[in-house]
């Protein structure tokens, strides 16, 4: 972590441990929430999007300010099916450009700009087999987290301990290998279908929520959390998503940082005044959770839900 | 695709397990604070749920609250917190051992069949009727290598195995086997027993449907209600499973209970799947299996075959997760600097 990073961190530490927790709603001025406002919110996520639920996490770590059965929002198992990079590359291909907000271009909402220097693509229309190339070594040159070769050379082979004596099972009932593959039966799915967990927690100092994702690879071990970076839109990853300590949970996970949440709420709470549309502040999850989805644009987890989102679309 | 695998023999897809960095590490807490050399099994929690996306398949996962729990004020505190409808608790056992030789000395097939055992009590005292969740028993074993961080396990998800084996009559997606009156009712109903936390985390239920179409869903205890208002009952329970022609593992055990139980010999199920939290009746499926009843299992004398080791990528080996990472402390102080 580069050093202004912890200042920063230290600094926030201290000013969480001496500020009390927000309590007067500036929802609609300044795009935060309050702690009872994120329960709120959270609640209302849950009712309608029921694979996300609330857990109470470890409890040395619990926050006296949330309830202790309501400490931080999670869905799990969810499909992340390819990887960020190769979409992004298929929307330039076809000459996409999705900018949610032009005129002020704060590299929060233009999720998928113009492409950047890509040598490796020969033109802007990459073919189909590069793509798949490209998809191929990213995932195959990874090495693997756990068991990996680094400096773990004294764990025993475990193909030494293949075991033909114990567990010898032969049962016609018994499907076998099922692999967590994509429907269709292409090897290269195996490879590229991830599943992540994806928890929300209250960051009490940006006032905002903040999402974290763990993530694992196909055959459900986890997964380094610099890989997890490759599910991460581009112009996000290591900029706007960090690894740092979960909140409530053991070990490094991915972070969307949330130093900029409150100002692109308050955009997009503009943007539907403006319309006629009054945001409700039970409705600030999905808000939240659409706008998080151009960060992490391939990784499916529930946000749906109706909105009356003004008349004109961009 | 309707009919496809008719007459052949029902194969069920393996459960798969997931853990949470979270167990791990109360696991290496409770080693080193509470158990210390004593390799006694604990009593642990699993957690599953229904399907919720058609294309992955749910999994046993462990979280830190699988295990008791690891502070000391915390003891007077029930272990185990109730489940939601995305955490369906099912009960296991751990066997942690202090040495890499022990580990790989336990007999597995001697664990195995013991918990099979259980299970097979359970269907013929009847607890699994009150208490279903024990039809999915599972069963860890594990050394933890707490100078490396580095955890060897396996899991087994025990199965009784029917010999001869289930025919599988018929299989289809659920939303073609109803009509859409029932369907509408049968997805209504289902998803009120998963948003009630009475039932959210019950995963074996019955539904029946008279002829008024309408669908009615109860407790495997009411079966004999059922059987009075029901032109059609399934049995019903929440797959973990996604694929389209395969139901998830924990209809083995369930298929044990129905025909050591009531005794049928043709079996109707419905493999409850979601798409985003709600009924998904494209995804699920209705079968129906032949079931010859094996002999002796209506005296309960002998305990039935088992299988169900879990393969790691195909191979009958164990698993092994290195968490140096996030636990060594000097690489801790590495990364903090």
């Amino acid at each position: 972590m580069v050093l202004s990073q912890r200042i920063h961190e230290a600094f926030k530490g201290t000013v969480e441990r001496i500020t009390g927790p927000r309590t007067v709603s500036a929802f609609k001025e300044k795009g935060v929430l309050s702690v009872s406002e994120f329960i709120i919110a959270g609640d209302n996520l849950v009712s309608k999007c029921p694979t996300w639920s609330w857990e109470s996490g470890e409890p040395s770590k619990r926050k006296s300010y949330l309830p202790a059965e309501k400490q931080y929002l999670i869905t799990r198992n969810v499909p992340c099916l390819r990887r960020a990079a190769s979409v992004e590359e298929e929307y330039e291909a076809a000459g996409g450009e999705i900018l949610l907000d032009n005129e002020d271009n704060d590299g929060w909402l233009a999720t998928h700009g113009k492409p950047k220097d890509r040598s490796d693509v020969e033109e802007n229309l990459p073919s189909m087999e590069t793509l798949e190339i490209r998809q191929k070594e990213t995932v195959r040159s990874i090495p693997s987290y756990f068991g990996g070769a680094e400096d773990e050379e004294d764990i025993p082979d475990m193909a030494d301990y293949e075991e033909a004596d114990n567990v010898i099972e032969t049962d016609a009932a018994t499907l076998q290998s099922t692999y967590l593959v994509a429907q269709e039966p292409d090897d290269d799915n195996i490879l590229r279908t991830r599943t992540y967990d994806v928890s929300i927690t209250y960051d009490k100092y940006y006032q905002t929520p903040r999402v974290w994702l763990t993530g694992y690879d196909e055959s459900r071990m986890l997964l380094q959390p610099e890989l997890v970076l490759e599910d991460v839109s581009q112009d996000h990853a290591h900029k706007t998503v960090t690894i740092e300590d979960h909140p409530h949970l053991p070990g490094k996970h991915a972070s969307v940082h949330p130093c900029r949440h409150g100002a692109v709420m308050k955009k997009i709470i503009d943007v539907l005044m403006s319309r006629g549309v009054e945001p409700e502040v039970d409705k600030y999850l999905f808000l939240f959770l659409k706008f998080v989805a151009s960060v992490i644009p391939t990784i499916e987890y529930d946000y749906t839900m109706d909105f009356d989102l003004g008349s004109s679309s961009t | 695709m309707a009919k496809e695998g008719s007459g052949s023999i029902l194969q069920f897809a393996p459960f798969q397990s997931s853990v949470d960095e979270g167990f791990w590490h109360r696991l290496s807490s409770l080693k080193l604070n509470k158990f210390g050399i004593d390799d006694s099994p604990i009593p642990i929690s699993g957690f599953y749920a229904p399907c919720s996306h058609p294309q992955v398949s749910n999994h046993l996962t462990l979280l830190a609250e699988s295990l008791p729990s690891d502070s000391n004020e915390g003891s007077a505190m029930p272990a185990i917190i109730r489940g939601n409808r995305n955490r369906c608790s099912v009960p296991g056992i751990l066997y942690n051992t202090n040495t890499m030789e022990s580990f790989h000395a336990l007999d597995k097939q001697g664990l195995l069949k013991a918990e099979a055992k259980k299970i097979w009590e359970d269907i013929h005292s009847g607890k699994a009727v009150e208490d279903c969740a024990v039809l999915s028993r599972f069963l860890l074993i594990s050394f933890a290598d707490l100078k490396k961080w580095s955890f060897h396990y396996w899991f087994a998800f025990p199965a009784l195995a029917l010999d001869p084996s289930a025919t599988l009559v018929d299989l289809r997606p659920a939303s073609q086997w109803f009509t859409l009156e029932e369907a509408e009712s049968v997805s209504a109903e289902c998803n009120e027993w998963r948003n009630s936390s009475e039932t959210a985390d019950v995963p074996f239920f019955l539904v029946s449907i008279g002829s008024d179409s309408r669908a009615t869903i109860r407790h495997l205890k009411d079966l004999e209600a059922c059987q009075l208002d029901g032109q059609k009952l399934l049995f019903a329970f929440y797959d973990p499973c996604h694929l389209p022609i395969n139901p998830g593992w924990p209809l083995r055990n369930f298929l044990a209970l129905i025909c050591s139980r009531w005794n049928l010999k043709t079996v109707r199920f419905l493999c409850y799947r979601e798409n985003r939290g709600f009924a998904d009746l494209s995804l699920s499926l209705v079968g129906e299996a032949l079931i010859t009843v094996p002999q002796g299992w209506r005296e309960h004398q002998s305990v039935p075959n088992a299988v169900g080791w879990e393969l790691n990528k195909g191979r009958k080996i164990p698993r092994c997760i290195n968490l140096a990472k996030s636990m060594d402390p000097t690489r801790l102080a590495i990364s903090a600097a």
